[in-house]
């Protein structure tokens, strides 16, 4: 009764489950400001959809839920418009590049070596770090914030000074910083190229890449992140149905209709939460992939085939 | 007069002719189909918006001390898998690329009840996973096709489109030296769009006695059947269709969402 079938997948699927499904990753969209895409395509492929279709779908859902993320992120000037279009061309950019690296490693082979390397250098190191970087600054938060602001202090001069050797210097007003706008353009080339060879929207690296690297204030991170990955994730909508016709619309509208009520609730959970907390919430998140993704590496599998087109 | 005589000329033929005709056709079926009987509820099944796979019943007749085994299976198709293996000594990976040629989509075993399936799943009787595999190519010819398909057929089994179901068929009681047997066939909503046959193979001290196979269609209809034309005929067009509901479907609840807070 409760049962659609999903013609491009070419199975069942119960709609509770997926609606549910895309409430929850819609939430963490909200809260963290990425797409979800890294857990959603292995929940969906534990249900029966194919790798290709499951990956596809999620992009296009992941539009829905990130034009709702950002619609109420920018009600609450969050998202750094400026910064996001550079992020933008530059993840563009080094996707485009990403994608011919694989090309060219799938031709002489080792992708798939260089594939699960990434992720889970990726996953480990990014998860790692910001878990040990929150845990150090809420225990400092306890300690006295003076003379966290003097070390602060001390460390920013050095840094602006190498920065500001740079062309093209801009303000961006809601990130708070004077930058030059090759900074953002490089990290999403950098960004874009990593996400290319792992096949993900990549703001799991993305916000890290902000947050650390272009110093951005943790709530403008998680807008502008979204505002970023709706048009990532237009573009690969869009390609995966004209060039390997696997968005299955019908999975893509259920999971959206929970998605983006979803990312609305995250977005006013993540506006109570203190920064620290995001970030050693993310951090976990990231972390539990990881290790998931360890496991499967090191374990003898039962079955010794797998279906082509999946990770 | 001589109209009257052609008339009754043409009556006669005519009637000759009707006559010969249904003593063939008669004749025919009676050929094709000789003591063993197959009949489905449906030849056709419609897969529809809320559709979840659905069951078949399956009935026919055959001599009392014989014994029948169904088979359901798919259309032969060329599938394209990555053999595991260990990478840099300790890590297990998709390696190499393995492709079985001729190989069903969908393979269901329906054995009687009264024996192990082991009495029917046997090569020469072209029933069981062990009589597909000599249909099957492996693409590179170096690959153990056998162990290759062998673990192909556990992941399709857990999928649900491959299966052994052990004691299922069911028996009437013997009458006039035949007996009735019936099986309910699962149609797992995995099975796609495509006509796949469903055989019944009477068997007697371990030969095959006779064989009947009938078509089974399964074809999309309603909204799937929209949806996937347009996916594959128009694909450009459904890309921003796709993209064009997901943007409207997110500001609708962003807007939604605003009313309903009231704030800002």
């Amino acid at each position: 009764m409760f049962y659609m079938y999903l013609p491009i997948a070419g199975n069942s699927v119960n709609i509770l489950l997926i609606l549910g499904l895309g409430g929850f990753v819609g939430l963490l969209s909200g809260i963290f400001g990425v797409g979800g895409g890294f857990l959603m395509t292995p929940l969906l492929m534990m249900f029966g959809i194919p790798p290709t279709v499951a990956a596809a779908s999620d992009s296009n859902q992941i539009v829905g839920a990130s034009t709702s993320g950002t619609l109420a992120h920018m009600r609450h000037g969050n998202v750094d418009i400026a910064m996001g279009v550079m992020l933008l061309i530059g993840g563009i950019a080094g996707g485009t590049v990403g994608v011919q690296i694989i090309k060219l490693l799938r031709a002489i082979g080792g992708a798939d070596f260089l594939i699960a390397i990434t992720y889970v250098i990726m996953l480990g190191g990014v998860g790692g770090y910001m878990f040990w970087e929150s845990l150090q600054s809420m225990k400092k938060s306890k300690t006295t914030t003076a003379e966290a602001k003097m070390s602060a202090g001390e460390q920013k001069p050095t840094k602006k000074s190498l920065l500001q050797m740079l062309p093209l210097q801009y303000k961006f007003e809601k990130s708070g910083c004077h930058i030059s706008m090759l900074l953002p353009l490089g990290f999403g080339i950098l960004v874009g190229i990593l996400a290319a060879i792992m096949g993900v929207g990549g703001g799991f690296i993305m916000v890290p890449v902000m947050v650390y690297l272009l110093r951005m204030p943790m709530h403008v991170v998680v807008g502008t992140s979204l505002f970023q990955i709706l048009f990532t994730c237009i573009n690969v909508t869009v390609m995966q149905a004209y060039s390997n016709k696997t968005v299955d619309f019908v999975l893509a509208v259920l999971l959206l209709l929970g998605s983006t009520i979803g990312a609305q609730v995250g977005t006013s959970i993540g506006k109570k939460l203190k920064a620290d907390q995001l970030k050693i919430m993310l951090a976990s998140l990231v972390l539990l992939v990881c290790a998931k993704m360890m496991a499967g590496l090191l374990m003898t599998p039962t079955i010794m085939v797998a279906l082509k087109g999946g990770h | 007069m001589y109209t009257e005589k052609n008339i009754m000329k043409r009556v006669v033929y005519g009637l000759l002719t009707v006559v010969l005709v249904s003593l063939a056709w008669f004749n025919s079926s009676m050929a094709a189909e000789g003591p063993l009987l197959l009949e489905l509820a449906k030849t056709n099944i419609k897969i529809s918006t809320f559709y979840n796979g659905t069951t078949l019943d399956v009935a026919g007749s055959l001599p009392a001390d014989e014994d029948v085994v169904v088979q359901l299976s798919g259309p032969k198709k060329d599938v394209h898998l990555k053999e595991k293996g260990k990478v840099a000594g300790f890590l297990w990976m998709n390696k190499t690329d393995v492709s079985l040629e001729n190989t069903p989509a969908v393979y269901m075993v329906y054995t009687p009840t009264g024996s192990t399936a082991d009495k029917f799943l046997n090569p020469d009787l072209g029933v069981g996973y062990q009589a597909l595999v000599k249909d099957i190519t492996s693409n590179p010819e170096s690959a153990d096709k056998t162990f290759i398909f062998g673990e192909y057929v556990k992941l399709m089994e857990k999928s649900g489109v491959y299966a052994i179901n052990e004691g299922t068929v069911k028996y009437g009681e013997p009458n006039d030296g035949m007996k009735s047997f019936i099986i309910t066939l699962t149609i797992p909503s995995k099975m796609s769009a495509g006509t796949y046959k469903v055989a019944a193979l009477a068997m007697k001290d371990g030969v095959v006695t006779s064989r009947v196979t009938e078509d089974l269609t399964l074809e999309l209809s309603g909204l799937p059947a929209a949806i996937s034309s347009m996916a594959y005929g128009r694909p450009l067009l459904f890309g921003f269709m796709a993209v064009f509901i997901a943007v409207g479907a997110g500001l609708l609840v962003g807007v939604l969402f605003r009313g309903g807070g009231g704030a800002h």
